[in-house]
């Protein structure tokens, strides 16, 4: 499945610590030789233009959840940690690590946080640069950095999280996030409508749909379906509209109330946003933008990695 | 100086550059007293374009300077030690309200709660609610990254901005924003927000418009006992709550806001005091409030009382959102922290902050953002007395201490500045601390913009290279 043409006679890393990591990297910088980053390995047809030569970097071996206090609603997790781990572990205490990308929970920590993924819980739970309180990361030379850290709230030095948050790897290998979490809902429905986007009688349902969205009773997280993807989940074609409500008991109600109103609407499994999600994560779109076209940017890369080693090209900017 | 004084008169207009010493006076501290730096003079540009000019002219001359809002500071940022302060306070026209969109693109002289009046007839407001609302400005919010009771459940400035155009030291201008998938790119608006005017002056910032709440549960919880609100607050955060703000007062505070012009009726015989706020659909709404309710009776309080109308909310509001103002009746300084530490640490720091106030001999007045984690215990005192002056140093650089070994932050709101810049080196490695200069740079090659603050200079090792080999550089400058 990979486009990304890591060819089989360059060899793949595999560090199992962090200093491990950062010795590799020093190695890869002063001999200069190009990096792929790699996760579990979802990310890796991700294109742009491409260096044949670019020896693969695996950060799974990092995993594993490093600090975790329920009280505080706050997490901290190596970078291969997946999320199905970070799930399991947070279910357990009625929380929630409130990243829910596109994509499988295979995904780790550190590729969700490294390419920003969003998903369909975005608007309700954040965004990654909204849920890393801190993390830790190995720049282009192979010095180990950290920005932010462990508690809810911190402007405490230069804000070196949110520069690392979507960089997909081009200033610095992450080894280490710190999330906030979320409880989970005390009451939690998922509907299927019966709501058609091509249906030109259901336009006013779904101009009231959008104002659900944005109103007090918003649900959890809409999604508006293809005809495609209802036939991929197994729902009936004309249910094309997913909502999922979460809170109070006496919250849900209200929100319920206010979705039948819009039409049929009938119980679904909270499982099924798992393969809503699988579903949207099928094809990322290269950037053949040169994403480092300004003064800013480009000192920022020279910087963090003078020899342009990280992740070469995933940006859309010139090889030489 | 003198013929730069004349360009920027001529780009700014005479009385807008400001050069006597008696006229400078007021530009020579922030909001928190013990900290004097005298500008080498003040200018005042009143548009855009004047700002760009002026910036390019102290980029000729290779001049720092550092950029001021309203000087509600609380961490020595914006003072300017015999350099050039840009002040962008005539900077204050709302450009646009988009009530469909939800955003408004404001000057960074705008004052925070002139834009929450001005989206009001749309049912709108701006989320983040410093307590110095009635006076900060945004383009001081974006530098700071500033906090406020309402943060706990809306976010902090960052996750308000949607964009900025920025004018760098340089004199290039540039937009900036978070790139949205599947477009890629670095968040140079993450970034630039809590930069505290070192990567540039921002020209106009977009910022997101929340609307208002449909139904709102104000909340004051009486405890006999600061152990008992601390609790309450671990307890609240832990059962998955997430109040609109959850503020802890204790009896210092509660002392000095009832003897001053801002008293709000809070219990003079309790030892703390919660007030809670829940808010946003009416419909779970009670269901909140009474859990809360429960939850606090469970951790000891005498009383919870629900205000009944907006009247007295206001007031129960007025006496927080003025305490750092009623406590300033109490002696002639006021010495602030700002440490965020877990929130199921609470109770045990608490004791340990009073066990230390004690041992010192000083008075602490604690009142916070306690659904954070976010301390401010403040403590009145006179400067002018070297033995109290001492203890009270003793005592905070205590606190400090403390708060950093339990994994806390030395700063949740108010920014390092000058204030916290000597505690940067505990929380942060060599590398760390070099990284960030890294990022100085690459906004701000010339190391021009508010220089001297956030990170300590020697902490940045090309900046000490370069030192060495050109002894005009910055880093003398700064020491």
């Amino acid at each position: 499945m990979a486009r990304w043409p890591v060819s089989a006679d360059r060899p793949a890393y595999r560090p199992g610590s962090a200093d491990e990591l950062a010795a590799l990297v020093r190695d890869a910088h002063d001999s200069r030789t190009p990096l792929r980053i790699a996760g579990r390995g979802g990310w890796l047809a991700a294109g742009g233009p491409v260096r044949t030569d670019a020896a693969r970097l695996d950060v799974a071996l990092l995993a594993g959840i490093v600090e975790y206090v329920p009280g505080d609603l706050t997490l901290t997790a190596r970078a291969g940690t997946t999320l199905a781990e970070l799930d399991a572990a947070t279910a357990r205490h009625g929380q929630w690590c409130p990243l829910l990308p596109f994509g499988d929970d295979d995904a780790t920590l550190g590729a969700v946080f490294a390419t920003a993924s969003a998903g369909p819980f975005t608007r309700s739970l954040g965004a990654p640069r909204d849920l890393a309180l801190g993390l830790e990361f190995v720049d282009g030379t192979g010095r180990v950095a950290r920005g932010g850290g462990r508690v809810v709230k911190n402007v405490a030095g230069f804000d070196l999280t949110r520069l690392l948050v979507g960089s997909w790897g081009t200033l610095g290998v992450i080894t280490e996030v710190t999330v906030r979490l979320r409880a989970r809902p005390r009451v939690d429905e998922t509907w299927a409508l019966a709501l058609d986007p091509a249906d030109a009688a259901a336009s006013r349902a779904l101009d009231a749909l959008d104002a659900l969205e944005r109103g007090p009773l918003a649900p959890l997280a809409i999604a508006r379906l293809s005809e495609r993807a209802c036939a991929a989940l197994a729902l009936p074609h004309d249910r094309r509209v997913l909502a999922r409500l979460g809170g109070n008991a006496s919250f849900v109600a209200a929100a319920r109330a206010a979705l039948r109103a819009l039409g049929d609407a009938e119980r679904s499994d909270a499982a099924i946003w798992s393969r809503v999600r699988a579903l949207g994560g099928d094809d990322p779109a290269p950037s053949p933008r040169n994403a480092l076209a300004d003064p800013v940017s480009q000192r920022i890369k020279r910087l963090s990695d003078p020899g342009h080693i990280l992740n070469p090209g995933i940006l859309g900017e010139p090889l030489s | 100086m003198s013929p730069l004084v004349e360009h920027l008169r001529d780009i700014v207009g005479a009385r807008h550059v400001l050069e006597r010493p008696t006229e400078l006076l007021v530009y020579e501290s922030d909001a928190l007293p013990g900290y004097r730096k005298r500008p080498r003079l003040a200018v005042f540009p009143g548009t855009r374009e004047e700002v760009i000019a002026v910036v390019r002219a102290l980029h000729r001359e290779g001049l720092p300077f550092v950029a001021r809002g309203a000087g509600t500071g609380l961490s020595g940022g914006a003072l300017a030690d015999d350099i050039v302060l840009l002040g962008l306070q005539r900077l204050r026209r709302i450009i646009e309200i988009n009530p469909v969109e939800r955003f408004a693109v404001v000057e960074p002289g705008v004052v925070n709660a002139t834009l929450s009046k001005a989206a009001e007839p749309y049912g709108l407001h701006y989320a983040p609610d410093p307590s110095s609302q009635s006076a900060c400005t945004i383009g001081g919010n974006v530098a700071e990254n500033a906090g406020g009771p309402h943060c706990l459940k809306y976010g902090v400035t960052l996750n308000h901005v949607l964009g900025a155009t920025v004018v760098l030291a340089d004199g290039t201008v540039q937009p900036l924003a978070t790139p949205r998938p599947p477009e890629r790119g670095y968040d140079l608006l993450g970034a630039f927000v809590g930069s505290e005017g070192c990567f540039g002056i921002a020209l106009d910032v977009t910022v997101r418009l929340t609307p208002n709440p449909e139904g709102v549960r104000t909340m004051l919880a009486d405890f006999p006992s600061v152990d008992g609100a601390a609790r309450a607050t671990s307890a609240i955060i832990a059962a998955g709550i997430v109040p609109a703000a959850l503020e802890l007062m204790d009896a210092g505070t509660i002392e000095a806001v009832e003897a001053s012009i801002y008293a709000a009726g809070y219990p003079v015989d309790a030892a703390a005091v919660l007030l809670v706020e829940v808010d946003g659909a009416e419909a779970g709404l009670d269901e909140d409030a009474r859990e809360v309710e429960r939850l606090c009776t469970e951790a000891g309080a005498r009383r919870v009382r629900v205000a009944h109308d907006d009247a007295e909310r206001a007031r129960l509001w007025q006496g927080r959102k003025k305490a750092f103002g009623a406590m300033g009746r109490l002696a002639p300084n006021l010495a602030v922290q700002d440490a965020v530490v877990p929130r199921t640490r609470l109770a045990p720091i608490l004791a340990a902050i009073a066990e230390i106030g004690a041992r010192h001999r000083v008075r602490i007045c604690n009142v916070f953002h306690a659904g954070d984690g976010n301390l401010h215990p403040n403590i009145p005192y006179d400067a002018a007395d070297p033995d109290e002056d001492a203890r009270v140093h003793a005592a905070m650089g205590e606190i400090m201490e403390l708060c950093i070994a339990e994994g806390g932050s030395i700063t949740g709101e108010h920014g390092v500045g000058l204030d916290k810049l000597h505690h940067m080196e505990r929380l942060f490695t060599g590398d760390s601390l070099d990284a960030m200069c890294r990022l100085r740079d690459a906004f701000d090659p010339g190391r021009r913009a508010n220089p001297g603050k956030v990170v300590p200079a020697h902490r940045c090792r090309e900046w000490l290279a370069a030192a060495g080999a050109d002894d005009r550089g910055a880093v003398a400058r700064e020491r």
